[in-house]
């Protein structure tokens, strides 16, 4: 547990694994109580977690768009460097973006032979579960973070041929800084192509990873306060 | 003595977090992480998530959701009455009749589609209903339907090939050319079994179809001609090498969005189911992959994949029984995990061993794709069997016991494939050579 240094006096393991642990477990030990606060919630994160699942749909035709044009771009004899690396990123996005999506309807591969083996026992099982799998993906989504905040810091560029407009990296770097100081980081853009930074391709995987994190801590008090698991498995695997 | 330590933890800490139902991709990463905090000082995490961007932004990968899509997209045409439609009439003089309509559906859509449930729904939401009404067993129905669903695994695009082939960094395109022949031959002994059933249950016969002319025959089957130049135009650009398999997986995108407005089944909400389905089931593979390549790479650092392979080299074994050994090991775990989670899970330690040994790894790949195909007939998890469950109603025993002399030809395509690997090695070593 190295690298989990104090924020705001507490180490940060206590912020991400113990506190959620501790207000799932506050949940289901007074249910009645927390049914009513954690109704809306759960509403509004199914939201995020489909809006998600939407922009990585996006992600997908995004890659068919890209290789389309790279096929195209070959046979008219037109250069498109990068081309590769831009799907890499997509596919990326397409599968970070969709992961917490996934897990909500089902579509996650488990092994459920114990699960379905006895009725009575699958309820304590499938919440081990969930706790098991939620700190794993914190964990992930903690890593996540670090390693692009990393790329920031190191200003980490592409191996590949990919560029990207300046204006784009200072648009997105209006997220990472506060309103106020808005005016001053725009005007400060540039209006060349620059090498992909590492960091812009990477915002999807910390995002995705943590609605992944988030989904399971929020799907594991839902199973906690119903009784039952929210996962509703739709359609093929 | 670490090492077998090591082997200890990794295998104890996986069968406790896959078997307490823990999402196969986050169980893998799980044990990765024990392994990396125990056995070495590396930082886990900064190393866990330098891997997965590495493997999940990679562009062989891409060649992934797009063959998804495409049969997701086939999926929700009306591929399936097209297709027994189109298939019927060459069928019905065959001994055997109609059953082969099973075989040879799902060997086209498998041509289409790189899942084996897919194969299988699409088949099997016409033939189940025509062959019954036509008076043909119902295990024999539902057997041969299990088994031959089971070729979308092998004939390409397949999307275990395609995991395979990321997996150990071999070239996708050559798998799914090895992947053709084995393909074919495994579809012909489905149907030589059809054949036999016929010759030595003659009381099972179904009422036989009446005559058609040839005229007739070839204007039933007009529906499948799209379906057949949307597999020419995938596999084919392959084959000549015009396009790599990311490249004809789009290729196969467009197709297949083409036919389906051409059906008129193309609009907004088949559309969009497609594509949410398919990003799904993409997320849950690469979720997989994720976890697979920090369990590979935590591994890597404990030496474990090397000292394994060096010890199997010291025993000696003969390829041959290398290769039983493992058949047996794949049946076993494939009786608890699905063909892709299994694949990816044993490559970081099968891999160096089968190297070692001196087995072409294109080879391997087939062999292990016909070896998980098993795996989705047998219980008490197999795939295919959930799916017929729900189509049929039928009990999972009976199922799978209609399935079992589809796995004992699977067993035998096997030993086929080890007594003539050229199978399996001879089509892509004869492009590789045209195109040098």
């Amino acid at each position: 547990m190295r690298d989990f240094g104090p924020i705001w006096g507490l180490p940060l393991w206590v912020w991400i694994f113990v506190l959620p642990a501790l207000l799932v477990s506050l949940a289901a030990l007074r249910p009645r109580q927390a049914e009513p606060v954690l109704r809306p919630l759960w509403a509004l994160l199914d939201k995020v977690y489909l809006a998600a699942g939407l922009i990585a749909a996006l992600g997908m035709i995004s890659i068919l768009l890209l290789i389309v044009a790279q096929m195209v771009a070959r046979w008219s004899s037109v250069a498109f460097p990068g081309s590769t690396d831009y799907a890499g990123y997509a596919m990326a996005a397409t599968s970070f973006f969709a992961l917490a999506h996934a897990l909500t309807r089902g579509a996650h591969i488990r092994v459920s032979v114990f699960l379905n083996m006895t009725p009575g026992t699958r309820f304590y099982l499938d919440a081990f579960a969930m706790f098991i799998a939620a700190l794993i993906a914190t964990f992930f989504a903690r890593y996540a973070i670090k390693t692009t905040g990393f790329s920031v810091l190191l200003n980490d560029r592409t191996q590949g041929q990919d560029q990207v407009p300046e204006w784009l990296l200072s648009a997105v770097s209006l997220l990472g800084t506060w309103p106020w100081n808005w005016a001053e980081v725009w005007a400060a853009r540039g209006d060349e192509w620059v090498f992909t930074p590492l960091w812009l391709p990477q915002i999807p995987m910390c995002i995705g990873s943590v609605l992944l994190a988030v989904a399971l801590w929020d799907y594991l008090s839902r199973l906690l306060v119903t009784g039952h698991t929210a996962i509703v498995k739709e359609g093929l695997e | 003595m670490t090492e077998a330590w090591a082997t200890a933890v990794f295998l104890i800490a996986l069968f406790a977090l896959l078997g307490s139902s823990v999402w196969v991709g986050l169980a893998l990463m799980g044990v990765a992480w024990v392994g990396m905090e125990l056995f070495t000082s590396r930082p886990a995490g900064d190393a866990m998530l330098t891997t997965i961007w590495a493997s999940s932004s990679s562009w062989t990968l891409t060649a992934l959701p797009l063959f998804i899509w495409m049969g997701e997209i086939l999926y929700r045409t009306r591929l399936s009455e097209d297709m027994f439609r189109g298939l019927a009439p060459w069928m019905r003089g065959l001994p055997g009749g109609l059953l082969h309509t099973n075989i040879a559906g799902c060997t086209v859509f498998a041509a289409v589609s790189g899942s084996s449930a897919a194969t299988l729904t699409t088949v099997g939401k016409m033939s189940i209903p025509e062959l019954r009404s036509r008076g043909y067993p119902e295990y024999m129905i539902i057997g041969t339907l299990a088994g031959a669903a089971t070729l979308g695994l092998m004939i390409p695009p397949s999307l275990t090939l395609i995991v395979y082939g990321v997996t150990i960094n071999e070239s996708i395109t050559q798998l799914f050319m090895a992947g053709i022949i084995p393909g074919l031959v495994l579809a012909g002994l489905f149907m030589s079994y059809i054949i036999g059933w016929h010759y030595v249950r003659p009381s099972e016969h179904a009422t036989p179809e009446p005559k058609m002319s040839f005229g007739a025959m070839l204007n039933e089957s007009r529906f499948l001609a799209p379906v057949l130049m949307l597999v020419f135009a995938v596999i084919g650009s392959m084959y000549f090498g015009w396009a790599t398999a990311t490249e004809a997986a789009a290729v196969g995108v467009l197709g297949a969005l083409l036919l389906a407005a051409l059906q008129r089944s193309l609009n907004w909400q088949t559309f969009s189911a497609s594509l949410m389905g398919a990003t799904r089931t993409s997320a849950m593979i690469a979720l997989i992959l994720m976890g697979a390549a920090f369990l590979s790479l935590a591994m890597g650092f404990t030496g474990l994949p090397r000292a394994l392979a060096a010890y199997i080299d010291t025993l000696g074994l003969s390829p041959i029984t290398l290769i039983a050994a493992l058949t047996v090991f794949y049946i076993i775990l494939g009786m608890f995990l699905d063909g892709i989670s299994s694949v990816v899970l044993t490559m970081a330690i099968v891999e160096p061993m089968i190297r070692q040994a001196g087995i072409d790894v294109i080879w391997f790949g087939i062999f292990i794709v016909v070896v998980v195909e098993m795996a989705q007939v047998t219980p008490p998890i197999g795939f295919n069997l959930f799916v017929l469950q729900g189509m049929t109603n039928h009990e999972i025993g009976y199922i799978a016991k209609t399935a079992i002399p589809m796995v004992g030809l699977m067993l035998l395509m096997v030993v086929i494939l080890v007594i003539w690997p050229e199978l399996a090695t001879w089509l892509p070593e004869t492009i590789r050579q045209s195109r040098s």
